[in-house]
């Protein structure tokens, strides 16, 4: 069993809970043990750092320190969140000063410290494809997705270090993930591009182009299913879907599921929202 | 010449039509691949000819060297032939960028060499003076060309225009090469005459120098190479020692100045820092410049890194803009280049290969041109200064595109005028209050600072390129009243300028806080992950938004998120939704989302998969919800809440 100390990120509990229903029982299945970090609070969402970064780092300092008493590194299915919390420890691990300041900070708040040199963060994607290995997940498929999957990453861990052994620029691993699952890979252009969720509510009419832009070419590529690595990206790419289409006069009609989602039906959970998927992804086709 | 008895084409023909524009009257490409014409074979057929069906007597001798041309034009190196008597020659090096490069083999190889049997030689003075006479330049290029390949042999190469040289000087050096042309009757170049005769008339001791000579002429005046000789003896008059026999080049100079540098840099790299010739260590010092030998650097000598790299494979995927036409699309081409060479070198070797009408922007030789911006792979970088290992490696393909956000010209040439108009209009540039040469009080003059705040105010936008960082932005190019994260930076620096009038300060945080300002940025993790220059850029937008939410309290919708996305966490330790809609769309927002389909969605179960449903109308029934996926009214406190809170009380009590 391997054990990772879980961060649900900023709405896996909130307005995502089909990523908390599924991510547990995907997990179970191979082999993957999620303790809870008793009492995480949000990484701030890339906002709160707008108004002070130093805010921001030492929310995640309190995250990682009550991680780093867990004993094992974190695991999150957000891409977003991995991002953040990356950036995080690697300010942590290569600023002494920074890591000070938020430790000063931390021990007078909560009594915690921070050290950091041994932690890590990881995206579930890249445990699944680093540590568990492609050939355990395919073992354990029993519902072979069998459609035309576009997969997106967005942004935000799309660095060198934040993404495991993938290529951040022209990643592979959720598409390797895909076809071990029995799905078809559909490659497309903007699978890395932000569809600008930290500005949802700020920001109109570029935000809605920025979403229609990936679904429009994941659609004119092929795909019948979007899988979204990012749950706040999801969001966008799912909900405001409808509207993005409406700004940017293009079809953006796709189904969108988070990828835990995705990976949980095909390793045999939820079979009656799999086929609900199959149903309006064949309805909606490509 | 032999003629070519046979021809025929591999596979994997990427159908590039080089072979049919060289000669159609054997080649024909077809959708698939090239073809050999059934007219000119002996068994008249139409395919590849992998059955070395001869080529017909009558068009043998007419068409050999053309089907040799066209086999060296061959990107993929598919096209094989074989000539009368039934020798086969194989296909040509491929578009072959650098290819004076790969003319001295010992140069451009990797580094790795023995320095440990070396390291006497290789250590104190390297220096290396080469000299040129030149009339025309060929001699000064030659000078520049052997000085790149010094460099390789560990020495510390200078070239030396012979005019105005002060031949006292000449004792001071212990290498020198000579490289000369020959003007009119065996006469000097004009360039080297006062200091020839400066030299005969003074005759200095060069007891202390090794030295060799290149002299270019031309073959068909009767004093070939004189001047070259006449320096040649001179300095062996001189008590200089010759380091190698004196190399007379022709007018096709190329080849034969290529035997003399391979052959007289590892020589005269043997002289140590005394001035002793090491003839026995000659066979190693050229391992040593060829980097075929193992790393046998001493422990604790300093080994410079190496900048050479071994040669890619490669499949380039271009984009193409026919501004005319009115139509686009990619070229893909195979190349093999050294892997420390640029984008641009690589554009530069396809549009003298294959295709002249490729257009870029190019750089210069001063280093790095912010407008050469291109996006590669997905990653916007200048092209003239980005090598291409650092990119791809042995077989990967390249795709080179226009910088995203900007008007596309011609192929990968974009217009910057959105860029150069943002900037004009906003004037980011000094305007100081009073203005610069008033007095304070104090004597000290107004206009200026110290060099802590310039440095600080220059690391708040130390990037290679604004055009580049504008195009980094994923909002740029879906936003055309933004403009842009560059602009951005500009308006940020010159707003913290100690040096600004307080007019001009308050002018940039308005342009940087109304629409077209930083807000506009809808991610700026799009920025941050391009590198340092995207870190950097990125670090200073974070930076002026903290300061416009202080500047203008947290106004507008912008404000309102941040504030109230704050808040939130604040309250419980994470985010809840509900009320972060509700305070940042207000009434009317939420109106609209209802209105628009948003909350639609939610309740048919889109965003759901077949999720709960009572899930999606607790959101719809329970007030004031209604906007999106909203699960929960109200956030249950995480454990240990009172430390979040604390935290926010310590940094920050605004929220």
């Amino acid at each position: 069993m391997v054990k990772y100390s879980y961060y649900p990120g900023n709405v896996a509990r909130q307005s995502s809970m089909e990523v908390e229903d599924t991510i547990q029982p995907l997990c179970n299945s191979l082999g993957i043990e999620l303790i809870e970090i008793i009492g995480y609070n949000s990484d701030g969402g890339n906002i709160i750092k707008q108004g002070n970064k130093g805010l921001q780092l030492a929310l995640n300092a309190r995250n990682l320190a009550l991680a780093e008493i867990n004993g094992h590194g974190i695991i999150t299915a957000c891409a977003s969140a991995q991002g953040i919390l990356h950036e995080s420890l690697e300010t942590f691990q290569n600023d002494p000063i920074a890591l000070a300041d938020a430790n000063r900070v931390l021990e007078k708040t909560t009594g915690l410290t921070l050290d950091g040199s041994e932690m890590s963060t990881s995206h579930l994607l890249h445990v699944l494809v680093d540590e568990i290995g492609l050939d355990k997940v395919e073992a354990a498929v029993v519902n072979p997705l069998d459609m035309d999957i576009a997969c997106y990453y967005g942004p935000h861990m799309q660095r060198k270090g934040a993404c495991g052994g993938d290529d951040p620029w022209n990643p592979n691993y959720m598409e390797k993930l895909i076809t071990a699952l029995g799905g078809r890979p559909v490659e497309y252009k903007t699978k890395t591009s932000s569809v600008g969720n930290p500005s949802l509510l700020s920001l109109g009419d570029s935000v809605m182009k920025m979403t229609a832009r990936v679904l429009n070419d994941a659609k004119r590529a092929g795909a019948q299913v979007l899988v979204s690595a990012c749950t706040q990206s999801h969001s966008n790419l799912d909900t405001y879907q409808g509207k993005a289409g409406r700004v940017a006069n293009k079809d953006t009609n796709i189904p969108v599921v988070n990828f835990t989602e995705i990976v949980a039906f095909a390793l045999g959970h939820f079979t009656d929202r799999f086929a609900q998927l199959k149903t309006r992804a064949m309805l909606i086709g490509s | 010449m032999p003629t070519i008895a046979k021809v025929w084409i591999e596979e994997d023909c990427i159908t590039c039509d080089a072979c049919q524009d060289i000669l159609p009257e054997v080649f024909e490409v077809t959708d698939d691949t090239s073809q050999i014409k059934a007219d000119v074979r002996e068994d008249g057929s139409f395919d590849r000819n992998t059955g070395l069906s001869a080529i017909k007597n009558e068009f043998r001798s007419e068409y050999s060297e053309l089907i040799e041309e066209a086999a060296d034009a061959c990107p993929v190196e598919i096209i094989k032939f074989e000539y009368e008597g039934g020798a086969a020659e194989e296909a040509a090096e491929e578009v072959a960028p650098a290819a004076e490069v790969a003319a001295v083999p010992a140069a451009v190889a990797d580094v790795g060499a023995d320095a440990g049997v070396l390291a006497g030689v290789l250590s104190g003075d390297r220096s290396l003076a080469i000299f040129f006479g030149s009339q025309t330049g060929n001699a000064a290029g030659l000078a520049e060309k052997t000085a790149k390949y010094a460099v390789a042999y560990g020495l510390e190469p200078s070239v030396i225009d012979m005019d105005g040289y002060d031949q006292s000087k000449f004792a001071s050096h212990k290498r020198i090469l000579i490289i000369t042309s020959t003007w009119g009757e065996g006469e000097m170049p004009d360039n080297a005459e006062d200091l020839w005769n400066a030299t005969s008339a003074s005759n200095p001791s060069l007891a202390g120098v090794h030295y060799s000579v290149c002299a270019i002429g031309d073959s068909s005046y009767d004093e070939f190479c004189k001047a070259g000789e006449d320096w040649d003896e001179k300095f062996a008059a001189l008590g200089a020692t010759r380091i190698l026999a004196m190399k007379m080049c022709d007018v096709d100079f190329d080849e034969p100045w290529t035997q003399w540098v391979n052959e007289v840099l590892p020589r005269i790299a043997c002289v140590d820092s005394t001035g002793v010739f090491h003839e026995d260590l000659v066979e190693a010092m050229a391992a040593y410049g060829a980097g075929d030998e193992d790393d046998g650097a001493d422990e604790g000598d300093f080994s410079p890194p190496s900048i050479l790299h071994a040669t890619i494979s490669l499949t380039m995927r271009i984009f193409r803009y026919d501004p005319i036409m009115a139509q686009s699309g990619y070229d893909t081409i195979a190349v093999a280049l050294p892997g420390h060479a640029t984008i641009e070198d690589a554009l530069v070797a396809i549009k003298r290969e294959a295709d002249g009408s490729l257009t870029f922007r190019s750089g210069n030789v001063a280093g790095l041109n912010p407008l050469t911006g291109v996006k590669a792979n997905g990653r916007i970088v200048p092209a003239d200064t980005t090598r291409i290992c650092d990119l791809v490696g042995d077989g990967d393909t390249l795709t080179v595109e226009p910088l995203p956000g900007y008007e596309v010209l011609k192929d990968l040439m974009v217009s910057y005028d959105r860029f150069d108009a943002a900037r004009t209009n906003s004037k980011p540039w000094l305007v100081a209050d009073p203005r610069q040469g008033e007095r304070l009080a104090s004597g000290a003059p107004m206009g200026v600072m110290d060099s802590a705040d310039a440095t600080s105010l220059h690391a708040l936008a130390d990037v290679g390129s604004l055009q580049l960082v504008n195009a980094m932005s994923d909002t740029y190019d879906v936003d055309d009243v933004y403009s842009g994260p560059g602009i951005a930076l500009q308006r940020w620096v010159r707003s913290q300028d100690p040096r600004s009038g307080a007019p001009h300060v308050k002018k940039m945080f308005d342009l940087m806080q109304r629409k077209g300002g930083v807000w506009d940025e809808a991610d700026i993790s799009s920025i941050h992950r391009h590198g340092i220059d995207g870190s950097q850029a990125a670090d200073s937008l974070y930076a002026a938004r903290a300061r416009l939410l202080a500047e203008f309290k947290f106004s507008g919708k912008s404000g309102r998120l941040v504030k109230g996305y704050s808040r939130s966490v604040k309250m419980s330790g994470n985010v809840n939704e509900t009320t972060l809609y509700r305070s940042v769309l207000g009434p009317l927002g939420l109106g609209s989302n209802i209105m628009n389909g948003v909350s639609l969605r939610m309740l048919l179960g889109f965003t759901r998969n077949g999720g709960p449903i009572m899930r999606g109308f607790q959101g719809m029934l329970v007030p004031p919800a209604g906007i999106g996926k909203i699960p929960d009214m109200f956030n249950s406190k995480v454990a240990n809440h009172h430390q979040v809170v604390a935290i926010f009380n310590e940094l920050d009590r605004r929220f």
